[in-house]
């Protein structure tokens, strides 16, 4: 599977529904990730992909939208 | 032992003027200064004439003019009601209804107008702290008389004044310096916001034993990043907060007791304490002393305590909530054979009056005639040591990141939204019994075109606007028909059932 349907996967167990036509919405502004949530996100991510996201390196505008996401983990695999 | 907190607060002041008693990200307040601006204020508050004892309510976030104006309210008698500067305008005007404060201290501007009352705005409040006469205590709050009202969820809807007297945060403040082993003038991590009584358990023990306020603002927590920069600039003795934050910490390889010398304490309270979170932090701080502690707002922060030793880890799997307080006795109520659990009962010298001006609340929950029994709504054991085991509740309240929810709260909000025919907020936990987020399941009005995060978007941004943040669920999913019970209702134990199915 792709990076971005992964992507969309994992938000979609987060937040009930497909960000597949939002991928530039930001996350957090919009109330669609809290910060708990962000925290299982985190997780998802370093387990699916096999990445290291070091939490203190976890920029929340770095992270907020489901493309930059994608662009992240797409550079960190 | 303290016997006045007020006092006691301007008595470090008086010993010990340029401590610093509050640290917002560097920006530091002494005792000096927290005793001549809450004085001034309390002198300007006596001149507007108030009725005797009638509560203030502070509107504000996590600043030194906050706790500035608690104590100005309590050294001219009257309670403070703190209201966190993220409610909802509903929110506000339920609370001013509820409770009719005569003055308003706004640190930050009110999101809507309160008719009828009196406000001092920021800038009105600076002009205050600057003229500085002193003050005499003369009828400052004392005994029973309200020292804070903090209003907590109701099941309609409508919140819940909790009262909280001197003589309850006395009771509470003695126990925490006295047997917990706290250092001295101790540096204290101040997380969570001041509408939550687990801020109380920073706050008033701080300020007695004179040590340091560490802020840690929403903002700051919120962002990782800037978390984990801001962490080890605050040289912490002591961590409150919710094992939530805990969680979000132990992410991190780097918060280990090498990187944090100094600190030496964590207390824990707000919700359950589960044994894989302590076993890390153990290992990280091998040295610190972690203390799991239990308690409703309405017996004033937390009652009972224990120290997770190793040996308590080898013992429990699923930890104690601890003893309770000297003071304090713990009861359990219609005993069910089987488990032995009962709902908690509390009585003791921190058990609240009530709520405010809401006699019917109050007569359902607090029991007893010459002595106030609360009845919590708590499942708990107890053992032949005294030792309590908390076992679930006997409603739909919940715990979530330590905020208090009753879901038939957040169900009466989602069933109010134009777009939905009915909706019911489930907990989902984790296997460690811990509520890890609330998801919603929806039946909408009308067969939509509008994809669902479109829909999901517009019914959070409705619902913030209603109510408070940590209140709206996660997740939103969308069916065709909900569960109903026999009588016709949306059948909550089965939603709850079917959302923590999966694993």
């Amino acid at each position: 599977m792709g990076t971005k349907q992964t992507v969309v996967d994992i938000l979609k167990d987060l937040t009930g529904s497909d960000v597949s036509g939002n991928l530039d919405e930001n996350l957090f502004d919009s109330g669609m990730i809290d910060s708990m949530a962000t925290v299982e996100l985190l997780l998802e991510l370093q387990e699916r992909f096999g990445i290291d996201v070091p939490v203190s390196e976890f920029d929340r505008s770095e992270w907020d939208t489901p493309n930059k996401i994608i662009a992240k983990v797409e550079s960190m695999k | 032992m303290t016997m006045d907190i007020i006092k006691a607060i301007d008595e470090i002041a008086q010993k010990t003027p340029t401590a610093i008693a509050y640290d917002y990200l560097g920006k530091t307040n002494t005792y000096r200064e927290l005793k001549n601006y809450s004085d001034a204020l309390a002198g300007y508050i006596d001149g507007l004439n108030l009725t005797s004892g009638s509560p203030i309510m502070v509107y504000g976030d996590q600043t030194f003019s906050m706790i500035v104006a608690f104590l100005g309210c309590v050294k001219s008698g009257h309670a403070y009601i703190p209201v966190d500067q993220h409610s909802p305008k509903d929110r506000l005007t339920m609370i001013q209804n509820i409770a009719q404060p005569e003055l308003v201290i706004a640190i930050q501007p009110l999101p809507v107008k309160l008719q009828a009352v009196k406000t001092i705005e920021i800038a009105k409040l600076e002009a205050i702290f600057r003229q500085s006469n002193q003050y005499p205590l003369t009828h400052s709050v004392k005994n029973n008389e309200n020292f804070y009202i903090i209003f907590t969820s109701g099941t309609t809807g409508k919140p819940k004044g909790v009262q909280i007297s001197h003589r309850n945060l006395l009771s509470f403040v003695n126990w925490l310096v006295s047997d917990f082993n706290v250092p001295e003038r101790p540096v204290i991590l101040s997380q969570a916001p001041y509408s939550f009584d687990l801020s109380v358990m920073d706050l008033y023990p701080t300020l007695v034993m004179g040590g340091t306020l560490q802020v840690l603002p929403k903002e700051v927590t919120d962002n990782f990043k800037s978390l984990f920069e801001t962490l080890p600039k605050l040289a912490l003795n002591v961590w409150v907060s919710t094992p939530s934050l805990i969680d979000i910490c132990l992410l991190e390889p780097s918060f280990k007791q090498s990187k944090y010398p100094e600190l030496s304490h964590f207390l824990f309270c707000g919700e359950e304490l589960t044994h894989q979170t302590a076993v890390r932090l153990k290992q990280r701080f091998p040295d610190a002393l972690i203390f799991n502690t239990y308690g409703p707002t309405e017996t004033t922060v937390a009652v009972t305590a224990i120290e997770i030793t190793n040996a308590i880890l080898d013992k429990y799997q699923r930890l104690p909530i601890g003893y309770a307080k000297q003071d304090t006795t713990i009861k359990l109520d219609n005993l069910n054979a089987q488990n032995q659990a009962g709902e908690i009962i509390i009585s003791g010298p921190s058990v609240s009056k009530g709520y405010l001006n809401s006699p019917q609340k109050t007569k359902q929950v607090f029991l007893g005639e010459s002595q106030q029994f609360y009845h919590t709504g708590d499942l708990g054991t107890v053992d032949a040591t005294g030792l309590v085991f908390y076992k679930g509740r006997i409603d739909f309240q919940i715990k979530l990141n330590g905020y208090r929810i009753e879901l038939e709260e957040v169900n009466h909000y989602l069933n109010q939204q134009e777009l939905i025919k009915s909706a019911v907020a489930v907990p989902k936990y984790n296997r460690q019994h811990k509520v890890t987020a609330l998801n919603a399941y929806v039946v909408l009005q009308n067969n939509t075109s509008r994809p669902a995060f479109e829909v999901t978007k517009a019914l959070k941004q409705q619902l913030r606007q209603e109510m408070m943040a940590y209140m709206i669920p996660q997740r939103f999913e969308y069916r065709s028909s909900l569960p109903l019970t026999i009588n016709g209702k949306v059948d909550i134990k089965a939603m709850i059932k079917e959302a923590n199915s999966n694993d």
